[in-house]
C-alpha cells in the first residue's frame, strides 16, 4: 500500500529506463556476474519449458499436499458410513451421504437460499463499494489516499463476534438507532430491525466490503485519468464516459472482487447465525449442524461441504467466463 | 469531473465510513459500562474493564501470540500465493484450470469443515496441535486470497516493461525482482493486510488446531460463554488500538526501508 | 471482575479445606513428587482461579486449562485427537455421556480413588442418568435446567404458568428458544416423554411423537422472533428488549438477574428438563494419576462449588455450597418446591433414537 502513489507516478516511465542509483546497480551487477548465479540461472532458464517445470514444481507440491490433501481426506470421509471410526468396527463405502441431500428437500432449501443470498449480497456490496472506491481512487489526492484507505480498513481489525454484538446493540429494539429515532420524535415504538434480512445485510456487508473495495480500488486507481479527460474533450457526457470507459476498464476489478465476495459469503456462519431470523438458515449452518451433533454425522456434513464447494466453483467459473466475455466484447 | 459528482461521491464515502465506525464506537463505549452486560441504557461508567485488560498479562501474551501467528502465516501465504499467481498469470499450460481450482480450494470450504479436515490431516502428518499447526492452517487458507489479488494486478503489467528489461539483457530472475515485484507492491501490501486480518480474526481453525494457549478469538469465544460483557469489548478495543499502532509502525518502517535502498 | 474470585485468605483459612488436605497427605505427596501437569478442557470460570493457584502450589502439578464453548466442538476435537488425546479432564453434560462413551472417548471413573466423592449431593451423584453400564463416568459439578425466562416488566406472572404462553398470539414476535430444547419441551407439554426412553421399544410411536412436535413448531413459526444457540445471545436479546420471554438455561438468566436486569425465571406447570455438567477423564489420557488428584481436590470443599456457581450462574452439586452464596445469588439459583416437582433430568438411554429423529426435525423446522 505504501507505494501505491509512487507506482502510479512511475507508470509512464518503467523502472528499468530510470537510471538506478549507482550502488544499487553494482549490487545487481555483482550478482549477475557471480559464477554460481550464472550456473544456476543457466540451468533454470535454459529453455522456457525447463524454467516452467523447475519453478512450478514447488507450488505444485504445495497445492497437492496442502490444498488438496486435507480436502481429499474430507472427500474420503464423505464416502464412509461412519466417522470417526469407533475402535473394533469397520467402515464401508457408501454414496448415501450425497443421496441425503438430493432426496430431502429440507436440505435443498437452505442450499439455494445461500446461493441466492450470496449472489445478491455480492451485488449489493458492489453497488455500495463502487462509489466508495471510485471516490478514493479518482477524487482524493494521491498523498491522502493511503490514509483514507487505512481509515476504511481499521474497523476490520476487530473480531467478527464482537463486531456482530455491536451491531446488535446498534439495531436492537432498545438499540442506538431506535433510541436516536425516538429522541428525534420520529417513532413511538421501536422498529424491529434485528433478525431480519436487513440486520444480516448490515452485518455481512461489513465483512464483505473490504474484499470488494481492495480489488476495485486497485483497478480504478491505475485507470489513466487522461482517458476520461480525453473523452470529455470529445464531448462525452459523464454517464457515457462512465459506461464506455470507466466501467469496462474496471471490469477486471469487479470480476475479482465479486468472485472473492461470493466465495467467502457462501461460507459465512457466525454473522448470519447471530443476526438472522427464523427464516434465514444458511447452508453453512446446515453443514455445521452435522458436526455439532452425534459423531456418525460427519460423513454427511463432509458430503454437503463437497456439494457446496462444487456448486460455488461452478458458479464462480461461469461468472469469470462472463466477465472475460464482457471484457472482450468491449475492447 | 463536475463539482456535483464530487459532492455526491464524498457524501457516499463518508456515509460508508460512518457505517464502518459506528459499531466500533459502540464497542469502545461499552467497554466503559459499569455492568456485566453491554447494551443501553448505560447507568454508570467505569474504567475498571480497561484497567483490567492492561493488568492481565495472560491476555497480553494471548494478543502477542495471535499477532505472531498472523505475521508468520502471512509471510508464508504471500510467498506461496504470489508464486502461484505468477505461474497462473504466465503462459498457458496443460492443467491450468486444474491448478486454478486447486489454488482456490481452501477459500471455498466452510470454516468448520476445513478446520476438521486440517485437524485430521495434521494428525496423519504427525503435526502436534499448537502454534505451528495454526500458522500452517492459516497460511494454507489465505493463499487463494493472495493469488487472486496478485493475479488481478499481474494481468495489467504492461508487457513492454518485461520485454524492455530482457532486451537490456536481464534474465527472468532479475526481470522478476526488478520489474515485476516493484509493480506488484500495492497488490502485495493489500494481500498482506487481507491475510493478517483473516488470520487475526480466525476462530474455528485456531480452535481445532490450537493447544492450551488460546488465540485472541478463541479466548473471546470462551469468555462469551458467560455473557457478552464490557470486558470483552474492552479487550477488543485495546487489541484494535494495539494492532493499529503495530500496523502504522510497520508501514512507517517499511517506508523508511524503501527510502534507504 | 474480582467480585467473582474467592478471597484467597478466606479460602485457605477454611478448616474444611485444611482437613481435606490433611485427609490425604500421602496421596498428595506422591503427586507432588510426580509433579507434571494436568490438562483440562472446560468452560470459562469452571476452574476457580484461586483453587487452581492453591492446587498448583500444594501438589506441584501444573493445571493447563483450555477453554471450550460448546459440547459439540469438544466432542469433535476429542474425536479428532483419539487415540492419543492431549486432554486429561473434560467437561461433559451428563445427557451427552453416551455419545462420548460409545465412541470410546471416556474412561469409567474409579470412585475409590476419589475420597471426596461424598461432597457431591447424592441427588446428582447417584441419579439414574449418572450410572451407565454399571460405571460412573463423571463427577457432577454444576447443574442446570431449561427455564422459562421472562422480562418481568413486560410479562405478568400469570402469563408464565404454562409453556403454552410461547405459542399465544399475545407474545408474537417476542419469544426466542433453541429448537432442539423446545422439541423436548413440546413433547413434555403434550404429555409425552421428551427423553423418549418410554418408546425405546416402539420406534414408530417415537417417530410419530417427534413428527407431531415438529409440525407444531412449524405451525407456530410465525410467532417466534429468534431461534438462538448460545446463552450470550439470549442475554443480549433481553437487554436489547428484542424479546419478552425465552426458553433458556438457568445459568445465563441467573447472571442477568444478578446484574439487576428485570428478568425472572420459572419452571412452568408442565415441568422441565435438567442436566448436569460433569468432569470426566478422557480415555488414554496422558496424566491419569494427576487427573484423579485434580478431581479429588476440586471436590474437597463446598466453597469451590459456590465459586463455580457465582461465576457461571449454574447450581452447584456440592452439599452445603449455598452457605457461601449471598442472598441474591441464592435467589437467582433456587426454585420453589412446587416448581421443582415436575423437573426431570435429561436421560441418555434413548439418545441415539431421539436425536436420530429430532435432528432432522430441527432441520425441517429451520428450513420451513
Amino acid at each position: 500500500m505504501t507505494n501505491t502513489a509512487s507506482v502510479g507516478a512511475k507508470r509512464g516511465a518503467p523502472a528499468v529506463t530510470r537510471p538506478p542509483a549507482a550502488e544499487d546497480a553494482t549490487r545487481w551487477g555483482r550478482l549477475v556476474a557471480w559464477k554460481p548465479y550464472q550456473v544456476l540461472t543457466g540451468l533454470i532458464f535454459a529453455s522456457p519449458r525447463r524454467q516452467f517445470l523447475l519453478l512450478g514444481i514447488i507450488p505444485l507440491i504445495w497445492l497437492i499436499t496442502q490444498h488438496l490433501g486435507p480436502m481429499l481426506q474430507m472427500f474420503q470421509v464423505s464416502l464412509l458410513d461412519a466417522y470417526p471410526v469407533a475402535p473394533g468396527t469397520e467402515t464401508h463405502f457408501t454414496l448415501d451421504n450425497y443421496g441425503t441431500f438430493f432426496n430431502e428437500s429440507v436440505f435443498q432449501k437452505p442450499f439455494f437460499r445461500t446461493i441466492i443470498y450470496s449472489a445478491s449480497l455480492t451485488f449489493v456490496t458492489l453497488l455500495i463499494t463502487y462509489p466508495v472506491a471510485y471516490y478514493l481512487a479518482r477524487y482524493v489526492k494521491r498523498e491522502n489516499q493511503l490514509a483514507l484507505l487505512l481509515l476504511v480498513l481499521i474497523p476490520f481489525w476487530t473480531g467478527e463476534i464482537v463486531r456482530t454484538y455491536a451491531i446488535m446493540i446498534l439495531l436492537g429494539n432498545n438499540g442506538a438507532v431506535n433510541i436516536a429515532l425516538k429522541w428525534l420524535g420520529l417513532i413511538d415504538r421501536p422498529i424491529p430491525f434485528m433478525f431480519t434480512g436487513f440486520s444480516v445485510s448490515v452485518g455481512l456487508i461489513y465483512l464483505t466490503a473490504l474484499y470488494m473495495l481492495l480489488p476495485l480500488y486497485s483497478a480504478l486507481e491505475k485507470l489513466p485519468r487522461n482517458f476520461t479527460e480525453a473523452a470529455a474533450d470529445l464531448g462525452a457526457g459523464p454517464w457515457t464516459r462512465f459506461r464506455r470507459i470507466t466501467l469496462p476498464l474496471s471490469l477486471e476489478g469487479i470480476g475479482s472482487g465479486c468472485t472473492l465476495v461470493f466465495l467467502i459469503s457462501t461460507g459465512y456462519y457466525g454473522t448470519p447465525v447471530l443476526l438472522g431470523g427464523p427464516n434465514s438458515t444458511v447452508f453453512a449452518q446446515t453443514i455445521a449442524g452435522f458436526f455439532h451433533v452425534a459423531g456418525d454425522k460427519w460423513p454427511t456434513g463432509a458430503a454437503f461441504a463437497v456439494i457446496m464447494f462444487v456448486a460455488a466453483l461452478v458458479l464462480s467459473g461461469i461468472f469469470t467466463r462472463l466477465i472475460a466475455f464482457l471484457r472482450k466484447g468491449d475492447s | 469531473m463536475t463539482r456535483s459528482h464530487r459532492v455526491v461521491l464524498s457524501v457516499v464515502f463518508w456515509a460508508f465510513v460512518v457505517y464502518l465506525f459506528v459499531p466500533l464506537a459502540l464497542m469502545i463505549l461499552m467497554g466503559f459500562k459499569d455492568s456485566k452486560f453491554i447494551g443501553f441504557p448505560i447507568k454508570s461508567y467505569t474504567l475498571d474493564w480497561y484497567i483490567g485488560v492492561f493488568g492481565d498479562t495472560e491476555l497480553m501474551v494471548t494478543f502477542l501470540y495471535s499477532v505472531a501467528i498472523a505475521v508468520a502465516s502471512t509471510l508464508v501465504s504471500v510467498l506461496m500465493g504470489t508464486w502461484l499467481a505468477v505461474m497462473l498469470a504466465g503462459r498457458a499450460f496443460v492443467g491450468r484450470a486444474a491448478v486454478y481450482a486447486l489454488m482456490i480450494l481452501p477459500a471455498l470450504v466452510p470454516g468448520v469443515i476445513s478446520a476438521i479436515a486440517f485437524r485430521i490431516y495434521a494428525r496423519q502428518l504427525g503435526i502436534e496441535p499448537g502454534m505451528f499447526a495454526i500458522i500452517w492452517a492459516h497460511a494454507v487458507h489465505n493463499v487463494p486470497f493472495v493469488t487472486l489479488v496478485v493475479m488481478a494486478r499481474l494481468t495489467t503489467l504492461p508487457r513492454s516493461m518485461g520485454e524492455a528489461a530482457r532486451d537490456l539483457g536481464a534474465d527472468p530472475f532479475v526481470t522478476f525482482t526488478r520489474i515485476t515485484l516493484p509493480y506488484l507492491k500495492p497488490a502485495l501490501m493489500g494481500a498482506s493486510i487481507f491475510c493478517l486480518l483473516l488470520s487475526f480474526d480466525d476462530f474455528v481453525r485456531s480452535f481445532f488446531l490450537g493447544s492450551y494457549q488460546p488465540t485472541l478469538p478463541v479466548l473471546i469465544f470462551a469468555k462469551l460463554r458467560s455473557g457478552m460483557s464490557p470486558e470483552i469489548n474492552a479487550i477488543s478495543a485495546v487489541a484494535l488500538v494495539l494492532t493499529a499502532v503495530l500496523g502504522v509502525w510497520a508501514e512507517r518502517s517499511s517506508r523508511r526501508m524503501n527510502k534507504d535502498t | 471482575m474480582s467480585k467473582l474470585i474467592l478471597n484467597r485468605r478466606k479460602f485457605l483459612g477454611t478448616t474444611a479445606a485444611t482437613a481435606g488436605i490433611l485427609a490425604s497427605p500421602a496421596y498428595l505427596r506422591r503427586a507432588h513428587a510426580a509433579g507434571g501437569e494436568v490438562n483440562v478442557w472446560t468452560y470459562n470460570d469452571f476452574v476457580p482461579t484461586d483453587f487452581k493457584n492453591d492446587f498448583e502450589k500444594d501438589t506441584g502439578i501444573k493445571v493447563n486449562v483450555r477453554l471450550v464453548d460448546d459440547q459439540g466442538k469438544q466432542f469433535n476435537l476429542l474425536a479428532a485427537e483419539q487415540p492419543n488425546p492431549t486432554v486429561d479432564i473434560m467437561t461433559v453434560a451428563g445427557h451427552r455421556f453416551l455419545q462420548f462413551i460409545e465412541n470410546d472417548l471416556l474412561q469409567p471413573l474409579d470412585v475409590d480413588r476419589l475420597p471426596n466423592w461424598t461432597t457431591i449431593n447424592p441427588v446428582f451423584s447417584e441419579s439414574d442418568w449418572s450410572t451407565i453400564n454399571g460405571n460412573k463416568w463423571g463427577a457432577p459439578i454444576l447443574s442446570g435446567m431449561e427455564v422459562l425466562a421472562y422480562n418481568n416488566e413486560l410479562v405478568p406472572e400469570e402469563d408464565v404458568q404454562s409453556w403454552m404462553t410461547f405459542f399465544s398470539d399475545k407474545y408474537k414476535g417476542q419469544t426466542a428458544y433453541v429448537i432442539q430444547d423446545m422439541m423436548s419441551i413440546v413433547m413434555l407439554m403434550k404429555g409425552y416423554d421428551g427423553n423418549m426412553v418410554e418408546y425405546l421399544n416402539d420406534p414408530e410411536r417415537a417417530a410419530e411423537i417427534v413428527a407431531e412436535a415438529r409440525d407444531f413448531l412449524i405451525e407456530k413459526k410465525p410467532l417466534v422472533r429468534k431461534y438462538y444457540d448460545g446463552g450470550a445471545e439470549v442475554q443480549q436479546m433481553f437487554v436489547n428488549q428484542d424479546i419478552a420471554m425465552a426458553c433458556a438455561w438457568n445459568g445465563p438468566i441467573a447472571a442477568l438477574m444478578a446484574d439487576g436486569f428485570p428478568v425472572s425465571m420459572t419452571i412452568p406447570k408442565e415441568g422441565s428438563y435438567g442436566f448436569v455438567y460433569t468432569y470426566n477423564i478422557a480415555n488414554n489420557c496422558p496424566n491419569l494419576d494427576n487427573a484423579y488428584t485434580f478431581l479429588n481436590a476440586i471436590l474437597a470443599e463446598p466453597e469451590i462449588g459456590a465459586a463455580m456457581t457465582k461465576a457461571s450462574g449454574f447450581i452447584s452439586t456440592f452439599k452445603g455450597a449455598d452457605a457461601y452464596l449471598t442472598d441474591s445469588e441464592k435467589a437467582a439459583s433456587s426454585f420453589t418446591e412446587e416448581e421443582l416437582a415436575n423437573l426431570q433430568f435429561f436421560r441418555a438411554e434413548a439418545n441415539e433414537m431421539k436425536y436420530g429423529l429430532v435432528d432432522p426435525a430441527v432441520e425441517a423446522v429451520k428450513a420451513a
